[in-house]
C-alpha cells in the first residue's frame, strides 16, 4: 500500500500583538540552517545574512522629538522573513530557473543551479534573500554545531529561508509512514518536531506555522482574524506570511478594530 | 618617420594575434582535447565502478552468503533514517570474539578494538553535499510496494553487495539516474525534493 501525497500550502501566520522583538527566532535560525557568523563589518556593508529578522520602529518619535515628551513613544517589532510570495518578484527575472514556485507553496532557491547574478536580491521588496559574498567560515569549536541536513552554502550563490524545509520532508515522511496528514500538533510552539525553527523557539508564540490548505489549521483560522494584512499588499505579491496587527487599548486606533 | 608608424603598429598587431593564438592552441590543446578524448574513451563507468581498497579487506560474501547474516543487522539505521550507518568497531566484535580469531584480518580488527580506534573505510557511494539521500523513504516505499524485506531492497542501487569481495558502484547515481527512476515511480521531481 502506497499512500498518496497530501498536498499542502505552508503559510505562516505573525501575531505582532505578541512579538515582544526578543531575537529568540534570529539565533534558532542562525543555528538551525548554518548561517555563517556575521561580524559588525558585514552589518556596514550591508552584507550580513539573517533568513529572519527583527526590525524595530519607533512610533511616534518624530512628534516626541517636538514636543520633547518622549513618555508617548513606542517600539514596533516586526520579525521579517521571505513571505513565500504567490507573484514573487524574485523568480521571474532568475535566468537559470534556480529560484521557482514549488506545488507545497514555497518560493525555492535551488543552490547548485544558482549562478549569482543577484537579480533576484534587487527584485525582491522585501530584502529577505542573502548572497554570499565570502566563503562562510566557522571557528573549529563549531564545525560539530552545523546542521548536516541542511547545505553549507559557499561563496556567489544567494540564499533565503526555506520554512525549515528539511523539516518538513521529514514531516512528509512521517506523513507517508503512518499515513495521515501531519496535524497542527506537529506545528505546535512546545511539542512540534517539523515547525521551522524561528516558530519554535519564539517564546510568546507570535510566529505560528502551518497548512493553509486545511480549513480547520490555525493558520487558516488565524488567518481570517480581522487584524491581518500583508506586507506591501499593494505591489500584490500575495504573500504567504500574513501578519496581525499590533493593537493599543489605550491609543485611538483601538476604536477602529 | 612618418612612414615607420603604421609599420610598426602592424608589427605590434601581428604580435598580439600571434600570442592570442598561441594562448588558444595551448588552451585547446590542454582543456578541450582531453576532455573530448575522455568522452569517448572513458566512459563514466570507470569512474565509478572503481572498487576501493579498504584498510582491511572485509569480504561480504562470507557474511552475507556463508553467515546468512541480514543487511540491517549491521548496517542498522538504514530503514530509520537518512544515512545506512557502517557499524562501529565493537559491533563487529559481537561475533570476532569468538569467531574465527586465529585469522590475520580478524586480528587486525581485534587491535582496532583494543586501541578503542574506529576503522577509517573508504568510502564507496558519495553524493555531493548539495544532495540529501533519505535511504528510510526509499527503503519504506519499494518494501510496501513490492511487499519485500528492507535488506531485499539495497540491491536496486546498490546491486549484489552479497556476492561483492570488494565493495564498487553499480549504479552512476547522478541526477539523471535518480530522475529517471523517480519519473517510473511516480515520485516528485521537484528540484526541492533533494536539494536544500
Amino acid at each position: 500500500m502506497v499512500t498518496t501525497r497530501v498536498r499542502h500550502k505552508w503559510g505562516m501566520v505573525v501575531d505582532l500583538d505578541r512579538c515582544t522583538g526578543c531575537q529568540a527566532c534570529v539565533v534558532a535560525c542562525q543555528a538551525e540552517n548554518n548561517i555563517p557568523i556575521n561580524l559588525e563589518q558585514h552589518f556596514l556593508q550591508r552584507r550580513a545574512i539573517e533568513w529572519i529578522r527583527i526590525e524595530r520602529y519607533w512610533e511616534g518619535l518624530e512628534e516626541a522629538e517636538k514636543t520633547g515628551d518622549l513618555s508617548k513613544v513606542k517600539a514596533r517589532f516586526i520579525p521579517i522573513l521571505c513571505q513565500h510570495c504567490e507573484n514573487a518578484p524574485c523568480e521571474p527575472v532568475c535566468p537559470v530557473y534556480a529560484t521557482y514556485h514549488n506545488n507545497e507553496g514555497l518560493n525555492v532557491q535551488i543552490y547548485n543551479r544558482c549562478i549569482g547574478t543577484r537579480y533576484c536580491v534587487n527584485n525582491c521588496p522585501y530584502q529577505v534573500r542573502f548572497f554570499n559574498f565570502w566563503q562562510p567560515t566557522w571557528p573549529e569549536s563549531l564545525h560539530n554545531q552545523l546542521n548536516p541536513h541542511v547545505t553549507v552554502r559557499t561563496r556567489g550563490i544567494m540564499e533565503k529561508c526555506t520554512f525549515c524545509v528539511q523539516r518538513l520532508r521529514k514531516g512528509g515522511r512521517k506523513e507517508v509512514q503512518e499515513g495521515k496528514r501531519l496535524d497542527d500538533k506537529e506545528f505546535d510552539a512546545q511539542s512540534g518536531m517539523f515547525a521551522p525553527a524561528c516558530a519554535r523557539a519564539c517564546p510568546t508564540d507570535t510566529l505560528v506555522f502551518g497548512d493553509m490548505n486545511d480549513p480547520n489549521s490555525r493558520v487558516s483560522t488565524m488567518a481570517k482574524d480581522n487584524r491581518n494584512y500583508k506586507l506591501l499588499a499593494s505591489i500584490g505579491t500575495e504573500p504567504n506570511v500574513i501578519y496581525l496587527k499590533k493593537v493599543d487599548l489605550d491609543a485611538s486606533d483601538a476604536a477602529t478594530h | 618617420m612618418q612612414a615607420e608608424t603604421p609599420r610598426s603598429g602592424r608589427k605590434a598587431l601581428l604580435i598580439i594575434t600571434g600570442v592570442v593564438a598561441g594562448l588558444l592552441f595551448i588552451f585547446v590543446g590542454l582543456a578541450v582535447v582531453p576532455r573530448v578524448l575522455a568522452h569517448y574513451f572513458w566512459p563514466i563507468e570507470r569512474w565509478y565502478r572503481s572498487a576501493p581498497v579498504q584498510p582491511i579487506d572485509f569480504p561480504h560474501p562470507s557474511h552475507v552468503q556463508v553467515g546468512g547474516i541480514d543487511c540491517l543487522f549491521c548496517h542498522r539505521t538504514v530503514a530509520k533514517e537518512a544515512m545506512a550507518g557502517i557499524p562501529p568497531v565493537e559491533q563487529c566484535m559481537f561475533c570476532h570474539k569468538i569467531v574465527a580469531k586465529e585469522q590475520p584480518r580478524i586480528q587486525m580488527l581485534a587491535s582496532f578494538a583494543e586501541r578503542g580506534e574506529p576503522i577509517q573505510w573508504m568510502r564507496v557511494h558519495r553524493l555531493p553535499d548539495h544532495v540529501h539521500f533519505v535511504h528510510e523513504a526509499h527503503i519504506t516505499y519499494f518494501t510496501r510496494k513490492d511487499g519485500v524485506l528492507p535488506s531485499q531492497v539495497c540491491s536496486t542501487c546498490h546491486g549484489d553487495v552479497g556476492n561483492m569481495q570488494r565493495v564498487q558502484q553499480v549504479r552512476s547515481l547522478r541526477m539523471g539516474d535518480c530522475v529517471d527512476c523517480h519519473r517510473q515511480n511516480g515520485a516528485p521531481t521537484d528540484c526541492f525534493v533533494c536539494h536544500y
